[in-house]
């Protein structure tokens, strides 16, 4: 549940995102605790998905916040919050495998395994995951955020488009084109 | 649009527990291998990552973030009051010229006269020698116009008028 309430919603449900960053740009800085709250697994599973080591989640995560927060002048609204701050994060991971000069590699510790009772299951849906996972960092940026902002938000391609500066039919493109590659190579 | 586009667009809402499958998309689904393919895909994706999330915490992630933005913060604020007071020691040389009336130049030197009267002395022993009275004798000698003020050319006061016109007329040619 929501810690952020305003007077007027105390007894209503949770402050939408726009409301949020509009508190937060009067001064109010639960507002901006309440969005971080609020967004912060989700863009970790998205930078764990699109490549960034498991220790570098947690960076790459505060770092995308404070720019965020820094830069929220420019959200004007056409795309959600969290499709914005993705794009934030997919910035952020794109100048980190730059500055490694474009070497992306996953560690087979970096699995990012769910615990449950039958560790052969376990196994096999880590070994699947990490396919996927090594998939998603072969496919060109668009390909792989269109993707992943479908299948883990199940973002609208209209939203998507918003977000990543292009137009919905494209979206939905890159999105199919997406799917056929990681067949491919998940095979 | 076909069963499979159909059911592509539903994969993300139904992987997500947001939705689920009518009985003849899971019939379509179980006989179609390339939407099964993608389906399995989905929904490996829709999870992926769920462990590093739980490792997050919004709490230390929330005060670091505030730190940095407080950091940031004050480094504006003092970038601007550089600015500032930059700005106000342009504005106030620029006040410094227009009072004037003139740019600010460098103080020139003044001239070099003692210096110049220095090495014009001639130094003469001779005089050292003399006493008071003999001196002062020996300057009115030279302070005295010489012959007694008499030169061998005539004052214009001491020609009549037709040698005055002579002599202009050769000075005009």
């Amino acid at each position: 549940m929501s810690a952020f309430t305003t007077p007027q919603s105390a007894t209503s449900t949770p402050e939408s995102d726009p409301a949020l960053v509009d508190a937060y740009r009067r001064g109010n800085e639960r507002a901006a605790a309440e969005l971080i709250e609020r967004h912060i697994a989700a863009l970790g599973r998205f930078l764990y998905s699109s490549g960034a080591d498991r220790d570098e989640v947690d960076d790459l995560v505060q770092e995308a916040f404070f720019r965020a927060f820094r830069r929220l002048a420019t959200w004007r609204g056409e795309a959600s919050f969290r499709s914005w701050l993705f794009t934030i994060g997919g910035n952020l991971l794109r100048d980190q495998v730059r500055s490694r000069k474009g070497r992306r590699v996953l560690s087979l510790n970096d699995r990012d395994i769910p615990s449950a009772s039958d560790p052969e299951a376990d196994l096999a849906a880590g070994e699947a995951a990490e396919r996927v996972r090594y998939g998603l960092t072969q496919l060109t940026r668009l390909q792989r955020e269109v993707f992943l902002l479908r299948a883990q938000e199940g973002s609208e391609y209209g939203d998507i488009a918003v977000a990543l500066g292009t137009t919905p039919g494209a979206a939905r493109v890159h999105y199919h084109h997406a799917v056929k590659r990681l067949k491919e190579l998940v095979r | 649009m076909s069963d499979c586009g159909w059911l592509s667009d539903r994969m993300p809402t139904v992987a997500l527990g947001r939705a689920q499958w009518t009985e003849e998309e899971a019939r379509h689904l179980s006989d179609c291998p390339s939407c099964r393919g993608e389906w399995e895909l989905v929904q490996l994706s829709s999870h992926l990552g769920q462990g590093v999330a739980a490792e997050l915490d919004p709490g230390s992630t929330t005060r670091a973030v505030f730190q940095r933005l407080e950091r940031a913060r004050q480094e504006d604020r003092l970038r601007r009051q550089s600015w500032t007071f930059a700005a106000l020691a342009m504005a106030a040389a620029m006040a410094a010229v227009v009072w004037t009336g003139r740019p600010i130049t460098r103080p020139v030197a003044p001239l070099a006269g003692p210096v110049v009267a220095a090495s014009l002395l001639i130094p003469l022993p001779e005089l050292d020698n003399l006493d008071p009275a003999e001196l002062n004798t020996v300057l009115q000698t030279i302070d005295e116009p010489l012959l007694g003020g008499q030169t061998d050319s005539p004052g214009s006061g001491a020609l009549d008028d037709d040698d005055l016109e002579g002599v202009l007329n050769i000075w005009e040619g």
